[in-house]
């Protein structure tokens, strides 16, 4: 195996597996600090992807459209907590049967608004070359966007007011109540940003995976194996799943098929859930 | 009873019967077309049903009903297809095969999920998982097997329809129609059978608290893949008729929608009903059919994800949970008599009785002992290199403060916890690596800090089911669950459900529970807890007789309560024996005063 | 238990569907929701064009085609549940429905059982074939046998295969090997992905590593759009050639980036961009009913090549009887559609029809670059003959027989 051959295969395989963190973080995030499986994710990355393609086609540029999508994201995001997750607080299957109704809901009502025909922005058309092979930039640019996105919200979770409310809300609830912080508001708060990481996903996402209204499909499945197999250490599980499996199976479509690819994947996680039948972070220390 | 009462009870056969015979009626006089779709949503009540039986009774949320749905009719029309000419049948084949199969591949998967000991959410995604990959696999999977071709997406074509015997012909919509309720109709009164007797009891209990399942000594895993495995066999069977509804199979059968309707049939008609699904898959399909063919264009996944949000919101018990409901507030409040219940107060005579008769049949009191029993958390060492003895005799109480490991050592002598080193024997015999059901059968019981008990059953259910896990007879499992009743002074409150009861009375029914195992060691997890002055006196009186005939050991850090038990005590700190003697004696000891008290020197 | 009152409810609302039986009347089927509609739209806009058409022309041996439709919900269930549906309740003389392979798998052994003429409008993988269906659609081999031919040509012998991993792919996967051999090309590489795949890095590592000179990529709908972005992306557009069969078959070139879509080259039985006077008239049409907010795709002009077909061969046959019908369509009917002439070929039921070769525009748009009358179904006419050997209801795939 020639050695430009095999950097680039790595290279392209640790943006794969960036790219699946980016789509689960926010997942991650909901997961982490509410207990909540929100099966409508994928369907939040495709309402930022939306947005970010509307603000463009609107003249807006590009990076412009990815605060407004993440904006647009959390607004929907909070309004659905309000009026469905509040209620089903605790009722995790609930939760997850409610959010998938949510999904097909958005799914449909994107085929509505936008139809099934939408243009897509293009990459840009920045490529590097090692040796004999070209990477596509803007794919190696998720490897720093999705560290960025990470490094954010481990900050955002440790060193900011919110963030302590929001892991005493879920680690003490009874000693969070008794404190006086306001568990339902943080939950809010957190889902909200929940979806607005997803929106943030779909519209950094959008020059590599066009919107279409079945876009949170193709990602929502891997995204939340990744959160379950990541365990209670979400945002530190969750990039190491994301990685390992990602990662693996990138790398398996690489040297073998890319059916392969996707066999590893889900027989990976299945032995991963057989080892760790909580989660590969269950018996950890680290709170994020 | 009146006439409602008696109806109540027997809902679940009068009210499907009455269904099944209107059915029958109907599919003889309707359109063709009518009954041919109208087939099909009994084959989705059928594949619900599955769902129901391993979700609303076994408590695990299954992804992966639809897999063993078409792993059943993929096996089921292979099985029609080259074996039809035998018999001249081809639904002898196709059901029988679909059913085996599913049920086979069900517990092999069941094998993984529970005895892996998975978290819920995991059982679920793992089921998902296996879902998925079958879908992904089933799309490029070609095989021939004798006449029938499995070609990947295209699928499997020409599967016959349903052929009783002799013939060649398969039945018209009608006739497939009425097979087809007759099928479900005799599969739905088997659940129902199997679901109202012990099995299902002990997989409600499972449920609702699989911990104190296994410690009244059942197997819980291997119900757990009992239950998964006939819930396959029910969906193999779902999917074998579907082969034969739709002559053609492919994987679509494994995708992603069909998985998640499932639950949707289930929710719609009612969680833990059995007869739900039904309902539930006739609503949908109606719709469904309604939109798709009424309004072309029309909204129909819209409307579905809808309807599926404001049913979890706002009708949790569905459409048959809802009517129950609303015939519960017909009749009498079975739980009235939890009002007027005074307090506990033991029966020496019958208790002295009970154990008497539990030391003839189960044999003398055993002793429980631990050497150099090893348990660490990371760098936290709950139980470190603990060697003690319990004999039978006296009480014995564990003391020491908070995280000196006294649970933790309860725990590791259970069975909760692994030990990571050391041995534990009960009546000589090692028990080190045994599973908590068999230890219960060795003679152990176990109380909890919190009371466990099933909280949906009745208080003499509770009681029933921990004495027919050591009796395995019904008849004499009621009587020892009479007596216990007795001795407690609950049988005013027999029939009320057990949740209706106060703390300090789930506690004693909770003990009662562990009585009905007459256990030869007793193991006491802070008792008192939340019990009242009268209720702890009671409590003493009762551990006090107990340790005539059982060994008993108290966990416990209310000093004042361990003084009036006249016991042995073994203090704990920082997972090692610290001290030993009775109270008086440790009273009087610096060190012990030391470390209660936070004091220097030994800490 | 309240199994009786909602069973009872819905019987009477579906009686009340039921209508006054007509003379004429067609079964539609197609995805109007879910994931399909971007092609059960068009192809059931064509139809309602069609049969609107007819109707305003004086209709079918005197009376109005009447269209019993329904929206399968890209749920594979449903079309067994609607076909049977549309057989036993509406009666219908002839049924026009589905698009995807499973789809029409699930399809004909039902009308095979009720003999009724089926019509499948879509490009697809190939080898269909018993007396009640017909295949407007273009076959893998015919689009193929034009495509690769072509490719080489224009960019050098090595071919680099992408395909999605069922049957459309890995069958056409086997022509683009059975072309390459006659036109001297050669296969250096091949990659079947899942359907789940939007990850092309690996897929896009390979090629670059297998040196060829073009590759055909097949992947379906927004798999595809991916897969073009990452390839342009990663600036490999300028040293490898693209073509494909499906590219443009739904909305692909609306979704890809035009720096993506550029130069892109496509093969099919039909571009809205294709000039003759029928088309001229079809496209007129079709904008006056439906807009021009999308482009018109193959599966549409292919349900409407099927509708006028069918009516065809009913007037031909002077009745609606389903063995006159088919008399009349293996009569090697011909038809002036937008794609220009075409003929049903009587042993197989497969279109002789002209193959397009275009090339993606920088504005979402194509431009036609060479174009082949009369390419027939090779594979289908060889494997398939109908009119001798009637009973046949196979589906031949190349690697099977």
């Amino acid at each position: 195996m020639e050695f430009d051959y095999l950097a680039t295969v790595l290279l392209s395989s640790l943006a794969s597996a960036s790219i699946l963190l980016i789509a689960t973080i926010g997942l991650a995030v909901v997961f982490g600090l509410m207990g909540v499986i929100n099966l409508a994710h994928g369907e939040f990355l495709m309402i930022g992807a939306y947005t970010a393609l509307t603000a463009t086609q609107a003249g807006v540029p590009f990076l412009l459209s990815i605060p407004i999508a993440v904006a647009v994201t959390m607004a929907i995001g909070a309004v659905i907590e309000i009026l469905v997750i509040n209620r089903l607080y605790g009722r995790i299957f609930d939760t997850m049967l409610a959010t998938w109704g949510i999904s097909i809901a958005f799914y449909q009502l994107a085929v509505l608004i936008f139809g099934t025909v939408t243009p897509g922005i293009g990459m840009p058309q920045y490529s590097i070359k090692i040796g004999d092979y070209n990477l596509a930039g803007y794919s190696l640019l998720m490897i720093f966007v999705a560290a960025l996105m990470g490094s954010f919200v481990y900050l955002l979770m440790t060193r900011t007011v919110y963030g302590m409310k929001a892991r005493a809300s879920i680690q003490e609830p009874a000693m969070a109540r008794a404190i006086g912080i306001e568990s339902s508001r943080v939950n809010t708060m957190t889902f909200s940003l929940g979806c607005g990481l997803a929106g943030f996903a779909g519209a950094i996402l959008l020059p590599i995976v066009p919107a279409t209204p079945s876009m949170g499909f193709a990602f929502v499945i891997k995204a939340f194996l990744t959160v379950v197999v990541a365990g209670p250490v979400t945002l530190t599980g969750s990039a190491i799943a994301a990685i390992g499996l990602g990662g693996g199976a990138s790398i398996t479509a690489s040297f073998l098929t890319s059916v392969a690819g996707d066999v590893f994947f889900f027989l990976i996680t299945a032995v991963l859930l057989w080892l760790f039948p909580l989660g590969i972070t269950a018996g950890w220390r680290r709170k994020m | 009873m009146n006439m409602l009462q008696v109806l109540n009870e027997k809902a679940g056969l009068v009210f499907p019967a009455i269904s099944i015979l209107t059915g029958l009626a109907l599919a003889n006089s309707i359109d063709p077309y009518l009954a041919y779709v109208a087939t099909s949503w009994v084959i989705f009540g059928l594949l619900g049903l599955s769902l129901d039986i391993v979700w609303g009774r076994g408590g695990f949320l299954s992804l992966a009903q639809t897999a063993f749905y078409g792993l059943g009719g993929y096996f089921g029309s292979v099985a029609a297809i080259n074996l039809s000419f035998v018999f001249g049948s081809s639904v002898i084949w196709s059901l029988s095969v679909g059913m085996i199969s599913g049920a086979l591949i069900a517990g092999a998967l069941g094998l993984i999920i529970f005895y892996a000991r998975m978290g819920p959410l995991q059982s679920t995604i793992l089921s998902y998982t296996f879902t998925l990959l079958l879908w992904s696999v089933s799309q490029s999977f070609k095989i021939r097997l004798g006449d029938a071709v499995i070609g990947g997406d295209n699928g499997m074509s020409g599967i016959p329809g349903i052929v009783l015997a002799g013939g060649t012909e398969a039945l018209d919509p009608k006739g497939a129609l009425t097979f087809t309720i007759l099928v479900a109709g005799a599969a739905y009164f088997v659940t129902y059978k199997v679901m109202t007797g012990t099995f299902g009891r002990v997989i409600d209990c499972v449920r609702l608290d699989i911990q104190k399942t296994e410690l009244l000594g059942y197997d819980v895993r291997r119900y757990q893949v009992l239950n998964f495995a006939f819930s396959g066999g029910i969906a193999g069977l779902a999917g074998a008729l579907f082969g034969a509804w739709s002559n053609y199979l492919n994987p679509s059968i494994f995708s992603v929608q069909e998985a998640l309707l499932v639950p949707i049939y289930v929710l719609v008609g009612g969680l833990g009903t059995l007869a739900g699904p039904f309902v539930g898959a006739i609503a949908i399909g109606g719709l469904s059919f309604w939109l798709g063919g009424g309004a072309v264009g029309g909204q129909t996944t819209l409307i579905l994800g809808i309807v599926l949000v404001l049913l979890v919101l706002f009708l949790k018990n569905g459409v048959l949970g809802a009517l129950r409901q609303g015939m519960a507030r017909l009749l009498p409040d079975p739980n009235e008599a939890s009002r007027n219940a005074g307090a506990v107060s033991i029966e020496t005579g019958d208790l002295e009785g009970i154990l008497q008769a539990a030391e003839e049949k189960e044999g003398p009191a055993k002793a429980l002992s631990s050497a150099g029993l090893l348990k660490k958390f990371g760098g936290v060492v709950p139980v470190n290199d603990v060697t003690l003895s319990f004999e039978p005799g006296k009480p014995h109480s564990l003391i020491g403060p908070n995280g000196a490991g006294k649970s933790s050592f309860l725990k590791t002598c259970v069975g909760l916890y692994k030990p990571d080193g050391g041995h534990v024997t009960l009546g000589g015999e090692p028990i080190t690596n045994a599973t908590i059901y068999s230890r219960v059968h060795t003679g152990m019981g176990v109380k909890n800090q919190k009371p466990q008990v099933f909280s949906e059953l009745k208080v003499r259910d509770n009681l029933w089911i921990a004495a027919f896990s050591r009796l395995r007879d019904k008849r004499q499992a009621h009587d020892v669950a009479t007596t216990i009743l007795d001795m407690l002074g609950l049988t005013e409150q027999a029939d009320v459900t057990a949740s209706a009861l106060s703390h300090g009375q789930q506690q004693w029914l909770d003990i009662g529970m562990v009585l009905c195992l007459a256990p030869r060691v007793v193991l006491l997890d802070e008792p008192a807890a939340g019990m009242t002055n009268e209720e702890t006196r009671e409590l003493a009186k009762l551990v006090r007789i107990l340790a005539r005939f059982t060994t008993v050991i108290v966990v416990e850090h209310d000093m004042e309560f361990v003084r009036t038990l006249q016991g042995h005590v073994t203090v704990l700190h920082q997972g090692e024996v610290f001290a030993d003697g009775d109270i008086d004696q440790l009273r009087a000891d610096e060190r012990v005063l030391d470390i209660y008290l936070g004091r220097r020197e030994h800490v | 238990m309240k199994t009786r009152a909602i069973k009872i409810g819905l019987l009477a609302s579906v009686c009340l569907v039921t209508g006054v039986q007509a003379e004429v009347k067609i079964g539609a089927i197609y995805d109007l929701t879910g994931g399909l509609n971007i092609y059960g739209i068009q192809q059931n806009n064509a139809l309602k064009l069609a049969v609107d058409n007819i109707n305003s022309n004086g209709g079918l041996l005197g009376e109005q085609i009447q269209v019993v439709g329904y929206d399968a919900q890209s749920e594979l269930s449903k079309y067994t549940q609607y076909v049977n549906t549309a057989i036993l309740r509406d009666k219908i003389d002839a049924l026009f429905a589905g698009l995807t392979s499973s789809s029409r798998e699930a399809i004909r052994p039902i009308v095979r059982k009720a003999n009724i003429p089926y019509f499948y409008a879509s490009l697809y993988e190939g080898g269909a074939c018993d007396k009640q269906t017909f295949v407007t659609g273009t076959s893998a081999s015919q689009q193929l046998s034009v495509l690769i031919e072509w490719g080489i040509r224009k960019y050098g012998p090595k071919i680099y295969i992408m395909a999605p991993d069922y049957n459309f792919g890995t069958i056409s996967a086997h022509w683009v090997h059975e072309f390459a051999n006659q036109s001297g090309g050669e296969v250096v590489g091949e990659d079947f992905l899942a359907l789940t795949v939007t990850d092309y890095a690996p897929t896009i590592q390979k090629i670059q590593a297998a040196k060829p000179d073009f590759v055909v990529a097949l992947p379906v709908g927004a798999n595809q759009t991916g897969f073009l972005e990452q390839f342009a992306a990663a600036g490999l557009k300028e040293k490898i050639g693209v073509v494909s069969t499906n590219y443009g078959s739904g909305n692909q070139q609306v979704v890809v980036s035009p720096a993506a879509g550029k130069e892109l080259i496509a093969s099919q039985g039909y571009f809205q961009q294709v000039e003759n006077p029928a088309n001229a008239k079809f496209v007129e049409m079709w904008q006056a009913a439906y807009g021009d907010d999308t482009p018109i795709v193959s599966g549409a002009v292919d349900t409407w090549n099927a509708v006028n077909l069918w009516a065809q061969a009913v007037s031909q046959a002077g009745t609606t009887d389903a063995d006159e019908v088919i008399k009349a369509l293996e009569s090697g009917m011909t038809f002036d559609s937008p794609t220009g002439p075409v003929q049903l070929s009587p042993g197989s039921h497969h279109l002789i029809q002209t193959i397009f070769v275009a090339e993606g525009d920088d504005n979402h748009g194509f431009k036609i670059v060479d174009e082949f009358v009369g390419i027939k179904p090779t594979y289908e006419d060889q494997k398939c003959d109908l009119i001798e050997n009637p009973d046949l209801a196979k589906h031949f795939t190349p690697d099977q027989n």
